[in-house]
């Protein structure tokens, strides 16, 4: 039998992936931000140490404590992230909403725990502020912001899903932000080494 | 069903697939039309070109006599040092910027065929936010704020308001986020909106080359936000230390408006030459992909981020920046070359467009090669077989120009290329933005003053840098060292004169469109397509309706209206 492409099912419209395509462009943004500010924090430290001088102030203290906890978080957050997308692919809203929201709960605990452990690193109190703490608050700081506004995006994209907006047939938006989420743990990952851990 | 219920539904269908269009002041306020969106732009960028033209011309006034006292009463070093950042981050974020942006949120769109622009709502709020970020900035300067101060005595220096600095890097920090959120609009657009058959190597110039600077801009300007970042938190601190210290910040952030970062903001020169001269010659461009890799090239040379003096003082001598400032010419040249062998078969119609579109590439080929004899001391002293005196001696001369008003002169010719080229783009574009023909003979005046005012100022400034002017012209002792006082003063009083014709052309250009477009004097025949355009932006109606097209376009050329049969409705 021949088979004339007339004969076939017509295809599915190409949906333009607009949401996916500014997301990825707003994360290289993102990542360039973050470039910037280490390249200075990396060529800084760099400058001091060949000094000679101790970079961060005597009476600093940097417990790895707290941010083994935050990168724990994050990485089980990228699962729970994945969940929702997973979810979101077979209509599974009821789902989607958990693992959105279980996201969400875990930025809320990363914000915590970063503040609380800025806190406690006596970066500024004993011998006042320095190029160190200058620049590891930027980091940080920024980084926080970072995470509010996943945590912004997270709620719109799970006020969508309830709204039945997001589903199997459209994906992008659940998708554009777990994209996003993940970028944010990739960044804490380089916080994590390049600041706490190589201090 | 009858017929009239059929047309009745199609209406329906139609009317609630537009926006709601709102008139006054809400449909102003309110807008997320991509067309009115690129007009506030506009508006605003020209506006705020004259204000970055004004200072300039102040600046000029008080540099004419460099040994004396303040000619302005500035009333301390510090405040002419605002007035002249002032007039830098103006020219730049307040002027050619928003020209690019408007333009671009205009014409983009249409020449790809889409609706609308992506994400309109973000394109309207970024809108706002620049325009409220610039309005905030210039105010933070009238009330002794601003990206700092050269000569603290203490942190807060006489002219220094703490509260008023602080406001001025967080409103500029603001602009700077509102570029990147209409840049990503912007590439979204061009990315995911394009029309049926146009493949990227299909589009038409200026949307190739708003495509490339987008895509630096959003590669560079988040690491300029991030020195502003870390000046800001510093500068929050009880004690600045380094880089929120007043007499640090505008070292940190000035690299945006040296080579090879200042190039970025030029990329749209070359598209819209791009478009306007094979319309003026009636000719299709020939060997369009090297036309497009000539624009691509010019991207990958202007990104600038890595040279930063403030945190590494020797960039000025490293292989990389001395190459992208010797090369960064090669793709102006090249592209250039393509557009006049174009001309030249072509049957040119001589119009304000083309000559502002032909002044715009002269001054971006003259900035690249002021570039070039920039790095070009630091080029030759790198070959170390050089053993001779007298070619010693050059070398010397050449490293010396490091650090001198040449870097001005780099800076000047770049941007008021990029102002050119944009007014090109509005004589050019003005049918299909306005439904009216702008005043030709007004173009063309303003062309020549324009150019003929940066022949002067910039001139001068290049004269000057030979003649080892420094570039931070605040500094009391900037002077200190110049070979020849008087003929220093000699060049600055010439470059006055080029900062007077620089302020009449902007004025010219906004006069052209007060008359025309605001009085209704513009000439409204053959609106709809005057120069037989080539790319899809003309096959709709001018202005064009919501939804600018009734029917999706599908194209097989990058000039689809040139080429017979390159268009179907």
């Amino acid at each position: 039998m021949n088979l004339r492409t007339t004969d076939l099912p017509v295809a599915p419209p190409v949906r333009a992936r607009t949401s996916l395509v500014a997301t990825w462009f707003a994360i290289a943004a993102m990542l360039m931000y973050f470039a910037g500010v280490f390249g200075v924090y990396l060529k800084e430290r760099a400058q001091v140490r060949a000094e000679g001088s101790s970079w961060l102030p005597n009476k600093v203290t940097i417990e790895l404590t707290q941010p083994g906890m935050v990168i724990w978080t994050l990485l089980i957050s990228i699962v729970v992230m994945q969940w929702a997308v997973y979810s979101i692919k077979r209509d599974d809203r009821q789902h989607a909403l958990l693992a959105i929201g279980t996201t969400l709960v875990m930025g809320a605990m990363v914000i915590v725990q970063t503040a609380w452990h800025l806190s406690q690193t006596n970066l500024v109190a004993d011998e006042g502020p320095t190029t160190a703490a200058t620049l590891i608050y930027t980091i940080v700081g920024s980084y926080l912001v970072a995470i509010v506004i996943g945590m912004i995006i997270l709620l719109l994209i799970g006020f969508r899903t309830l709204a039945g907006q997001y589903g199997s047939q459209q994906t992008d938006g659940v998708v554009a932000a777990s994209l996003y989420w993940y970028s944010l743990v990739f960044i804490y990952f380089i916080i994590w080494i390049a600041v706490f851990i190589a201090k | 069903m009858t017929e009239n219920q059929t047309e009745t539904e199609s209406n329906t269908d139609e009317s609630a697939s537009r926006p709601l269009e709102l008139g006054g002041l809400a449909g102003t306020f309110g807008t997320t039309d991509h067309k009115n969106i690129g007009k506030l732009y506009i508006f605003f960028g020209l506006t705020g070109g004259l204000l970055s033209l004004v200072l300039h011309f102040l600046v000029r006034i008080e540099r004419i006599n460099i040994g004396g006292t303040s000619i302005l009463d500035f009333g301390s070093s510090n405040q002419y040092f605002q007035t002249w950042s002032l007039s830098r981050t103006s020219l730049l974020f307040f002027c050619v910027v928003p020209l690019i942006l408007g333009l671009a949120t205009y014409i983009v769109p249409l020449q790809v065929g889409a609706p609308s622009i992506a994400f309109p709502r973000a394109a309207a709020g970024a809108f706002w936010a620049w325009l409220i970020g610039i309005a905030m900035h210039v105010v933070t300067v009238f009330a002794d704020g601003g990206l700092g101060v050269p000569e603290p005595v203490t942190q807060f220096a006489q002219g220094m308001d703490p509260e008023a600095t602080e406001l001025a890097i967080l409103s500029i920090a603001m602009v700077v986020i509102a570029i990147l959120l209409a840049s990503i609009t912007l590439i979204t657009t061009i990315i995911t909106q394009r029309s049926q058959g146009m493949t990227l190597f299909e589009l038409p110039l200026f949307s190739w080359s708003t495509l490339v600077a987008t895509g630096i801009w959003i590669l560079t300007l988040p690491i300029w936000l991030g020195n502003l970042m870390i000046a800001w938190v510093d500068f929050k601190g009880d004690d600045a230390l380094r880089y929120g210290n007043v007499a640090n910040i505008w070292d940190q952030v000035s690299w945006l408006w040296s080579q090879p970062m200042i190039f970025a903001f030029a990329i749209p020169i070359l598209g819209i030459a791009g478009e306007i001269i094979p319309v003026s010659a009636n000719q299709s461009q020939r060997q369009y992909v090297f036309q497009q890799i000539g624009i691509g090239t010019l991207g990958v040379l202007s990104f600038g981020a890595f040279a930063q003096p403030f945190f590494n003082a020797d960039v000025g001598n490293q292989a990389v920046f001395v190459g992208m400032g010797l090369i960064v010419v090669l793709p102006i040249v090249a592209f250039f070359g393509g557009l006049l062998d174009t001309l030249a078969k072509g049957t040119p119609k001589i119009s304000a467009q083309l000559i502002l579109a032909l002044m715009s590439m002269l001054s971006l080929l003259v900035a690249a090669g002021i570039s070039a004899l920039h790095v070009s001391g630091p080029a030759l002293g790198a070959i170390q077989e050089i053993d001779s005196d007298w070619l010693g001696g050059i070398i010397d001369w050449l490293k010396d120009l490091q650090g001198t008003v040449i870097i001005t002169a780099v800076m000047e010719h770049t941007l008021i290329a990029s102002i050119l080229a944009s007014i090109a783009g509005l004589y050019y574009w003005s049918p299909k933005i306005f439904g009216i023909r702008l005043n030709n003979n007004v173009g063309i005046l303003t062309g020549l003053s324009i150019f003929g005012g940066l022949v002067l100022s910039g001139g001068s400034n290049l004269l000057n840098g030979f003649l080892d002017e420094s570039e931070s012209v605040y500094m009391t002792n900037a002077y200190e060292g110049v070979w020849d006082q008087g003929a220093v003063e000699f060049f600055n009083i010439i470059g006055l004169i080029g900062s007077i014709l620089l302020v009449g052309g902007i004025s010219l250009a906004i006069l052209d469109l007060t008359v025309s477009v605001i009085l209704g004097k513009g000439d409204t025949q053959d609106a709809g397509d005057p120069w037989n355009g080539h790319t899809l932006e003309w096959a709709t109606e001018s202005p064009p309706s919501s939804g600018n097209f009734s029917e999706p376009p599908i194209v097989d050329s990058e000039r689809p209206l040139f080429t017979s049969g390159g268009i179907e409705q």
